[in-house]
């Protein structure tokens, strides 16, 4: 069989199966063993268990459950709510304050955790009822919690970021340096779009009126909720960007500083843990054994030599080697809509990067772009788990139409953001430069 | 038919409370790191073992997800077009599919019992400073590839039940299936 034949089948029975349901963990090991069997043999196999027993003693993948722990427990604290209650008092005055509000609220959660979930339910929850009751827009509060949800992945730490230097080889810390800036260009790029949006439109996001926006006093003394928050996040980033701890490391202490949350705001119980623990394993499980499966997935995918045949391909691309990344960018934008994003990185990163790297880009650069197109796959349609979230915990009157709809400005304000970060590549490289 | 109701439920049993148990391990690993990083800069003494011990439980704590996984429906999977079909036509899918599933869970069971019995006839250590054994993490792959092969079998007889309506599986037995698995 010429090997067009044999890597159109590949990625066929891939998409085939994906499409009927069979979970994507199961379509890659099935798949790549099956497609192993015929090029390199039955005995190939052997390499890809002796893979998957490395991936299963790596250090660094322990960071992996020690962030999603501390993320599922800040969650259940009142860390969240009396963040509203401080930037609903600051901003509640500003036209369009409460949807910035819920936006640096994001960051913050994104800056602590390192997964996009928490900070969209704790938003959702608490950010979305208040918005709506003093007459903001429907899709610009949808809106904005889907894209602020977003940024947990980009501003570390992040899972995403862990999981992209584990592919790639490049430092975790590096990584999570490089998401910084990007995050607050993002950021602030969203408030920009909101500012505008509610200057000219008025009735989207109107001012508070002056009497629910507290005095001065009510002003610094809720400035209190802020504290716990930034001793965590300087707890895990300050550890790993002054060179303390290793990331892993970092991820521990961060677990250590959300139980000292969760025991100032009186939740720490055995429930808690025990809840904690579960949804950490179920969440840790389901990546792990995608990753177990991407082994043999690359294994098969190198049996067939169909690298050359790809970066053939590639090299048909016009625009030269901006032209590939822009089409990569794209193919992994209209993924994003349809696969989780840890399958559509264990499927394309083997393929993706030694193209960027031979073309001479920074893989720390490409992986921040991959990171946000990521992101931005967590909030199109269909496929995008912050909008099934958000669909799970908005009262019953919003459909899934209307949350489809509110993403439409944001995303556009990301792929802008995106677009950005191309044309000024330094706005990503220049912390990972200076810490390391 | 009452054989096949018993192995479903005890095998779904099984897998949901070695899940469970194995759930806390991360609490260990939270423990062990942070003990570490205490050591080593409060009494400047950093360990040999907290870090290699860690590592081993993670193996056992990832391999060992599985079957839990497949019995709470965990396992991430897209369902655009499947969720059109009526839960007979997902059954008659699902068993199609599985082909898969068992192509790849039977090829793991194979070569990782090979490795563990490489492993367990020699008592293989990690010949780290440290040096622990590293056999009972081993044996851990082909136990954890076999709970979930158990529990795909278990799904096999579900579907094989909803789609041709035989009597030995009822759907309602098993609300939680309904709640999916966490996303990041």
């Amino acid at each position: 069989m010429s090997i067009e034949v044999l890597t159109l089948l590949f990625f066929g029975s891939l998409l085939l199966f994906v499409f009927l349901g069979l979970p994507l963990a199961f379509v890659l090991g099935g798949v790549s063993v099956v497609f192993l069997y015929f090029t390199w043999g039955f005995d190939s196999f052997y390499m890809v268990s002796s893979q998957i027993w490395s991936t299963m003693g790596s250090f660094t993948l322990v960071a992996i459950p020690l962030f999603v722990y501390m993320a599922m427990i800040l969650e259940r604290t009142g860390v969240a709510r009396d963040l509203y209650r401080a930037m609903h008092l600051w901003f509640g005055g500003l036209r369009g304050g409460l949807a910035i509000g819920t936006l640096m609220i994001c960051a913050i959660f994104a800056a602590m955790v390192g997964i996009s979930g928490a900070a969209v339910v704790a938003m959702g929850t608490i950010a979305l009822p208040a918005m709506l009751e003093r007459g903001y827009d429907r899709s610009m509060c949808l809106g904005v919690i889907n894209t602020g949800g977003g940024w947990g992945i980009l501003i570390p730490p992040s899972i995403m970021m862990i999981l992209y230097a584990l592919i790639s080889g490049v430092s975790v810390g590096k990584m999570f340096a490089a998401g910084i800036l990007p995050g607050i260009l993002l950021m602030v790029l969203t408030a920009i779009y909101i500012l505008v949006r509610s200057s000219l439109q008025p009735h989207l996001a109107p001012a508070m009126p002056p009497e629910e926006r507290g005095t001065l006093r009510d002003k610094l003394l809720a400035l209190r909720s802020v504290a716990l928050p930034i001793m965590i996040v300087f707890m895990v980033l300050g550890s790993i960007m002054g060179g303390i701890t290793t990331p892993t490391e970092a991820a521990a202490m961060g677990v250590f500083g959300s139980l000292i949350a969760a025991a100032v705001y009186r939740k720490l119980d055995f429930a808690l843990l025990k809840e904690a623990s579960i949804r950490t394993f179920k969440l840790t499980g389901m990546i792990m054994w995608i990753l177990f499966a991407a082994h043999a997935f690359s294994a098969a995918y190198q049996s067939m030599g169909a690298q050359a045949l790809i970066e053939g391909f590639m090299a048909q691309i016009p625009g030269g080697p901006w032209g590939v990344i822009i089409a990569m960018m794209l193919i992994t934008f209209l993924l994003g809509m349809v696969l989780d994003p840890v399958g559509i990185m264990l499927i394309t990163l083997p393929v993706f990067l030694p193209i960027v790297e031979s073309l001479g880009f920074d893989p720390i650069w490409f992986g921040i772009l991959f990171v946000i197109n990521m992101e931005i796959g967590y909030m199109t349609p269909p496929f995008g788990f912050n909008l099934f979230y958000l669909k799970g915990i908005v009262p019953p009157d919003i459909t899934m139409k209307d949350i489809y709809k509110s993403v439409i400005p944001f995303v556009i304000v990301e792929i802008i953001g995106l677009v950005l970060l191309m044309i000024f590549p330094e706005i990503v490289t220049y912390l990972p430069d200076l810490f390391f | 038919m009452r054989a096949i109701t018993a192995f479903m439920n005890g095998v779904t049993r099984l897998n949901k409370a070695i899940g469970v148990g194995v759930s806390f391990l991360v609490f260990a690993m939270f423990v062990f790191i942070l003990l570490e990083v205490f050591l080593r800069y409060a009494f400047n003494s950093p360990t040999v073992w907290t870090n290699e011990l860690t590592q081993l439980l993670f193996g056992v704590y990832a391999v060992l997800s599985g079957g839990y996984l497949m019995a709470y429906r965990g396992h991430v999977n897209v369902d655009l077009i499947y969720s059109m079909f009526g839960p007979r036509t997902q059954a008659a899918i699902d068993i199609f599919t599985s082909i898969l599933f068992f192509i790849f869970t039977l090829a793991l069971l194979y070569f990782g019992y090979d490795m563990a019995t490489e492993s367990v006839s020699s008592w293989e250590t990690s010949y780290s400073a440290w040096n622990p054994p590293i056999w009972p993490v081993k044996v851990c792959l082909p136990v954890g590839a076999g709970l979930l092969l158990l529990q795909g079998v278990v799904k096999l007889l579900e579907d094989i039940a909803i789609a041709c309506n035989l009597s030995y599986y009822k759907p309602e037995d098993h609300p939680e299936h309904d709640s999916k698995g966490e996303q990041l």
